[in-house]
């Protein structure tokens, strides 16, 4: 991750700070930044959403397009990550410097949605064993100010809530071969239940507390962190503990419990909002990047 | 491997040739070098020398599925190798930036321009259609690869043959070349790339830079052409600004070179068919001379032998006297040998000098006769002028029947002796 | 491209334009906050945003540090949801090193690298979504984050992409235009100097003089634009400033 140099000095302020709960801008430990979500922002897309939190840019593109399903699990479709560190971040990603940080996000995100419930994969089949639609999901992170796992779970959930997939027709062909037509209505289109797409929460252990949402400057503080997956029910689904130091069990399990607090009460205003975005139809210019 | 750096004499020489109009060899500032064209045994094989630069392309065909979005059109590839035979620059796998320079250009002269039919490479829509293939090899880099790697692909490709196919329903067979002749390729036109080199922040333009002169140039535009006056491609490159006349100008010039280029060609691709029909063995080894030590092989040029005799009496008069020979050495101790005085050791340490005189005469002694000819020279001759290396560049006079001759210290005519030291003007 | 009409009998393109009619441009400057310089620019449906960083010490190999003036270090990359179909690679072939190359040649020649010996100026493009005329967006938005950054340069650098269709030049191509022909011209408005030339397809040499002066009123358009959002921005800016 592209890092901030910190003195011992600021360290120790920092430190001292979250101690009392009271971070560098003023928030709680267990405190988001400002985060604003814009959906529908790239028009070549099947869905795409924009989310900046604080200082952390984050852009999602997602295509579906027809392939083969996978032998193992012929009724279902899958889904395709690729995370791409532009150069526009850091001039650290220039070149072949991103993949390393690109592969360890998309490896996570695998592991995150590797589960039954997080996205309905059979409502993604068309026929058993032929076809089925693949979701490419593409990351394009822009700025990076920390946090980098939270603001991209939640670029996704948007992304997915937006995905408008063309209604697909079968139909036999005379030899006997099958023909897909997509529906040429842009309205008729098949949208994909997002209610149990997890969120991802970082936390990092900073001195004895732990906090949520971290700056490049609170990394810098700590030793570790854990990478909690949670759906809006509470369940996890993904754990992950990233960083070279240590955490004792007993942190764990608080950090987990504050994770799970944290993550279910994210899904609920985030739902809001994304119905809300849609409510306002296609009337409202979008903003994207004029704003 | 780093490139030999470029001396600041030398940039300035060419630049300063190129102001008055001259170039290295002697060329006018719109000609090209000489181009000849040879071809090898397999068709589509061709050697292309533009003055030294020397390119290699060779063509060949596979049958191969077309890509999706095209499925009834043959598939193109072309492929430059910046080989490291051609300049100890060129690293053997590294994708420089010149290669990728150099490939982005001949794909987009010839691809984008449409110069092959390639729904004609079509064999059966959809699954099977023919991929041509061109390779092309630096062999030796004098300047101007762009161009010659152009010539060489194009030609390349009208001389190659591809196997005949036949299709019986399903099954496609594909004729050996002894069973059934291969067939040529539909060439539409041909595209040829002339590079101008920009100098002096455009005031000067050079066609055919040579490798020199590339590397003391500002920047280089690319025009390709065909004969048929359509442009074909244009590239520019290098940090320099044009101006629209400029451009014109150009595009001017390369149409006119571009007809003479590919006049040659056809001239040349004629030959080979006559050669082959005739049944002459053909090939590359028989378009290198025998009988000629090839390493220092240069061409022939012609010249204007008619006053050399004149000229040659003027040179000889006004050249001095030959350097008389050197005297057979002294010899003033066993194992020592001296052949001359030596110079004045001129260190400005008075004392010593006496003492060092004699060592350095014997050092003088072993060393080469060109030495101490210039000394002779300048005790002997008599219009022989020596201009010293000292940084105030100041006129040396040497011996007083020469004092009438003061030139001007002009740093560009230096004559460096090996081992000079400072001379002051004699008191 | 059988069955489109590129240039209607009344003179209408695909989307509606007139001719020599550009698309509409929208930018913005300052879009991130942690760059130095950075842009966003829309032409059309081709959206770009450039970052740029520097001037700055020059980073890995310290060998190629200039010893009179700034390097200038560029790279092209497109998203992998910018075109129709998904593309693989965000960069790293052939086409985006060339594109990063002439990016390069083109800024080398604007910016005044005198004024920064042994230093490095990084420009970082990103295409988020393409619709034609690739280069000129780049090259647009690229202009507007080095004046967001501070880097004096000699002029605008603006650039615009035309074709040829029915002996008539289009300014402003968009992807169907685009495979049929296409110049690009990067311009420095003021003195009329081009900084890069590039051009694909077949055309007659005498239609050349037709296009170039197509393409310069072209960008002596795009200028007027770029002009206009500098100075709002940094209208938008001194109010802030002034504000307390």
């Amino acid at each position: 991750m592209a890092t901030a140099q910190v003195s011992e000095a600021e360290k120790v302020y920092i430190l001292h700070g979250i101690r009392e709960d009271l971070r560098v801008d003023g928030r709680g430990c267990e405190d988001y930044r400002h985060m604003e979500i814009e959906t529908d922002v790239v028009s070549n897309t099947d869905g795409s959403a924009k989310v900046t939190l604080g200082h952390t840019a984050v852009l999602v593109g997602i295509k579906a397009e027809i392939g083969k399903p996978r032998p193992m699990i012929p009724n279902e479709g899958y889904l395709e990550f690729f995370v791409d560190c532009s150069a526009n971040a850091t001039p650290e990603f220039e070149g072949r410097g991103g993949e390393e940080l690109g592969t360890e996000i998309s490896n996570t995100l695998y592991k995150v949605f590797n589960n039954k419930h997080s996205v309905d994969l059979q409502s993604l089949c068309i026929s058993p064993g032929e076809h089925c639609w693949v979701l490419y999901v593409d990351v394009l992170l822009l700025q990076c100010d920390g946090n980098l796992y939270d603001a991209t779970s939640v670029a996704i959930k948007a992304a997915l809530f937006s995905t408008k997939i063309p209604r697909v027709h079968i139909s036999t062909d005379d030899e006997g071969g099958k023909e897909i037509e997509l529906s040429d209505d842009p309205y008729d289109c098949m949208r994909i239940q997002v209610e149990n797409v997890p969120c991802i929460v970082t936390l990092c252990k900073v001195g004895h507390r732990h906090v949520v949402d971290a700056t490049l400057q609170e990394k810098a503080c700590s030793v570790a962190s854990l990478i909690i997956s949670v759906t809006h029910k509470g369940t996890v689904t993904c754990t992950r503990k990233v960083g070279g130091g240590s955490l004792d069990p007993e942190s764990v399990f608080e950090m987990t419990e504050a994770g799970k607090r944290v993550g279910k009460a994210l899904h609920a205003p985030l739902m809001k909002l994304l119905q809300h975005e849609e409510s306002l139809g296609r009337k409202t210019p979008k903003v994207g990047f004029l704003g | 491997m780093k490139d030999t750096p470029l001396s600041n004499c030398e940039r300035d020489f060419i630049l300063k040739a190129i102001e008055e109009k001259k170039r290295l060899d002697g060329r006018q500032t719109y000609d090209f070098r000489r181009i000849k064209i040879t071809f090898g045994t397999d068709y589509g094989c061709c050697f292309v020398d533009l003055g030294k630069t020397r390119v290699m392309a060779q063509v060949s065909c596979e049958l191969v599925a077309p890509k999706e979005s095209r499925p009834n059109e043959g598939i193109m590839f072309f492929n430059i190798e910046l080989s490291p035979m051609a300049s100890p620059a060129f690293e053997q796998g590294r994708q420089s930036e010149l290669s990728v320079k150099l490939n982005r250009q001949l794909e987009r002269c010839l691809r984008n321009s449409k110069c092959i039919d390639t729904e004609s490479l079509c064999v059966v829509a959809g699954e099977k259609v023919w991929q041509i293939r061109v390779d092309v090899s630096m062999l030796n880099n004098d300047g101007n690869l762009m161009d010659a790697a152009s010539v060489a692909a194009i030609t390349a490709l009208c001389h190659f043959r591809r196997p005949d196919v036949g299709i019986q329903g399903d099954e496609v067979t594909v004729y050996s070349p002894e069973e059934r002749d291969p067939i040529p390729l539909s060439i539409y036109h041909m595209p040829i790339s002339i590079s101008f080199s920009f100098f002096q922040q455009g005031t000067f333009l050079l066609v055919d830079p040579c490798e020199r002169e590339e590397r003391v140039m500002d920047g280089l535009l690319m025009i390709a052409m065909n004969k048929h006056r359509e442009i074909c491609s244009i590239q520019s490159s290098g940090g320099i600004m044009l101006l629209k006349e400029q451009v014109m100008r150009c595009s001017k010039i390369a149409a006119v070179k571009v007809s003479e280029i590919t006049e040659l060609i056809s001239k040349a691709l004629l030959n080979d068919r006559t050669a082959r029909k005739a049944g002459g063995r053909c090939g590359f080894a028989e378009s290198m001379p025998q009988e000629r030590i090839t390493a220092l092989k240069t061409d022939e040029t012609l010249m204007e032998t008619s006053d050399v005799t004149e000229r040659a009496n003027d040179i000889v008069e006004k050249a001095g006297a030959p350097p008389q020979t050197v005297p057979s050495p002294l010899v003033p101790a066993p194992g020592v040998g001296q052949v001359s005085q030596g110079q004045q050791n001129t260190w400005g340490l008075q004392e010593e000098d006496e003492d060092d005189d004699d060592d350095d005469d014997e050092q003088n002694g072993k060393e080469t006769k060109m030495e101490t000819e210039p000394q002779e020279e300048e005790k002997g001759a008599g219009d022989v002028v020596e201009i010293s290396d000292s940084e105030e560049e100041e006129v040396v006079i040497l011996t007083s029947e020469t004092s009438g001759q003061a030139k001007n210290a002009d740093s560009s005519s230096h004559q460096k002796r090996a081992a000079a030291s400072k001379r002051r003007p004699k008191k | 491209m059988a069955g489109l009409e590129l240039l209607s009998d009344q003179g209408y393109r695909l989307d509606g334009r007139k001719a020599t009619e550009l698309r509409k441009v929208q930018a913005r400057m300052g879009v991130f906050a942690q760059a130095d310089g950075s842009a966003y620019l829309e032409q059309g449906n081709t959206r770009a945003l450039a970052v740029v960083y520097g001037p700055h010490e020059m980073r890995g190999s310290r060998s190629r540090t200039l010893h009179d003036r700034a390097a200038i270090n560029c790279q092209y990359s497109m998203a992998t949801f910018s075109t129709a179909e998904r593309k693989r690679r965000p960069h790293g072939d052939r086409k985006s090193t060339e594109m990063s190359l002439h990016l390069k040649q083109t800024f080398e020649a604007a910016i005044m690298t005198q004024l920064y010996p042994r230093s490095q100026i990084d420009i970082y493009v990103k295409i988020l979504q393409s619709d034609g005329g690739n280069y000129s967006v780049c090259v647009n938005a690229a202009t507007l984050a080095v004046i967001d950054a501070g880097i004096p340069m000699r002029d605008y650098v603006c650039a615009c992409s035309v074709g040829f269709v029915d002996e008539t030049p289009l300014a402003d191509l968009c992807y169907a235009e685009e495979s049929v022909s296409s110049l690009s011209v990067a311009l420095l408005p003021r003195g009329g100097q081009i900084a890069l030339l590039q051009m694909d397809a077949r055309l007659h040499q005498d239609h050349l003089e037709a296009l170039m002066e197509a393409a310069m009123t072209a960008c002596k358009g795009v200028s007027k634009v770029l002009d206009e959002v500098v100075r709002q921005h940094l209208q938008e800016a001194a109010v802030l400033n002034v504000c307390p």
